[in-house]
């Protein structure tokens, strides 16, 4: 039996970045990773091992991302406006937060996949995640991939 | 920036100081946990309470008219009624944390419908039983006096009609809208899924 909080040491930090690209917000975020862990310690007791524990964590986490309706009345999604027209070199966190507005733009699974791709899991695992063929999901990933680069160069451009 | 490791680079420079550590989590865990559902859990105690004191006053008193016992007896069966359509609920709620979003998309459809069956039928059964019954038990205490056994109907009947045509239809509008709300979503989640 894996003790619970082992699984909280090393996933919450994962399952926290998840939850902040997908809400682009830490207290929501904050919630939704104790939302997961509650789940996890009531489900973990139940837990067949017929998936692998990461993947587990990560589903009941994404579940609880897709199904929260306060971030969803928050952050509709939509196309992000190019009209960013400093042009002192951007700083790390700058990057960061123009990343979580780029993936606020994208479709509620995407988000979650791109999230999931970022975290580092194989394509697998995501699939089995989000309940998608693995094809789909590289697929899925590319475009995003795609639009996220795009969205990157053309911010640059107008630096 | 033109690869995802470039991306991932940005993704991973996110700080996540600041959350709870272990211990206090399983502390906030522990709360939780208990407090989700407390609601549920309250009603089902408090009414299986009233209905036992209700029953323990008509064995251990001894009244003359008939439907002080026919009342008592009608709002006792209103509070298990209630007790046990709320436990009976429960069980769903518990089973929910490890489900797909296709299951959690059935088990909204299926509260919807559990709602519209609560709301049309049980609810309109604990509403009448446990009203019927108050107007019987209270009879018998009201009758010695006709000036307090009318203000006593009086204020019964105001109470009983704000319940029957405010709360009830406004209780029953909140939680459809916020069930709605939640499929809709769900429904364009399974969409983009397709």
């Amino acid at each position: 039996m894996i003790a619970f909080e082992d699984l909280y040491k090393q996933y919450s930090p994962q399952i926290f970045r998840v939850c902040l690209g997908y809400t682009n917000n830490r207290d929501q975020a904050k919630d939704l990773v104790q939302e997961t862990f509650v789940s996890v310690w009531k489900s973990l007791p139940g837990f067949r091992n017929e998936s692998h524990i990461s993947t587990w964590i990560f589903r009941i986490a994404t579940n609880h991302c897709l199904r929260a309706i306060e971030v969803a009345k928050r952050m509709p999604a939509a196309e992000l406006p190019f009209d960013l027209t400093e042009t002192q070199e951007e700083s790390p966190e700058e990057k960061l937060t123009f990343l979580y507005q780029c993936i606020a733009g994208l479709q509620e699974t995407d988000r979650v996949i791109i999230s999931l791709e970022l975290e580092g899991l194989p394509q697998l695992s995501i699939a089995e995640i989000v309940g998608l063929s693995s094809g789909n999901v590289r697929v899925r990933i590319h475009r995003i991939k795609e639009k996220l680069t795009q969205k990157f160069k053309a911010n640059e451009q107008f630096r | 920036m033109n690869n995802l490791d470039d991306l991932r680079t940005i993704w991973l420079s996110a700080k996540t100081d600041g959350l709870p550590d272990p211990d206090e989590m399983k502390r906030i865990v522990k709360k939780f946990r208990s407090q989700k559902l407390r609601k549920k859990w309250l009603v089902i105690v408090m009414s299986c309470l009233l209905s036992c004191l209700i029953m323990a006053v008509l064995a251990v008193m001894h009244f003359k008219f008939i439907t002080t016992y026919i009342g008592g007896g009608l709002m006792a069966a209103s509070g298990l009624l209630l007790a046990f359509t709320n436990f009976r609920s429960l069980k769903r709620f518990y089973e929910l944390d490890d489900c797909s979003n296709l299951e959690f998309l059935a088990f909204i459809e299926q509260t919807r419908r559990n709602q519209e069956f609560y709301y049309k039928k049980t609810m309109v059964a604990i509403l009448l039983l446990c009203s019927i019954g108050l107007i019987l038990y209270l009879y018998e205490p009201g009758s010695r006096h006709l000036l307090w056994l009318a203000c006593m109907y009086a204020a019964l009947f105001s109470y009983l009609g704000i319940m029957w045509f405010v709360v009830r239809p406004r209780m029953f509008k909140r939680d459809a809208e916020k069930l709605e709300a939640t499929r809709k979503r769900l429904e364009n989640i399974s969409k983009q899924l397709n």
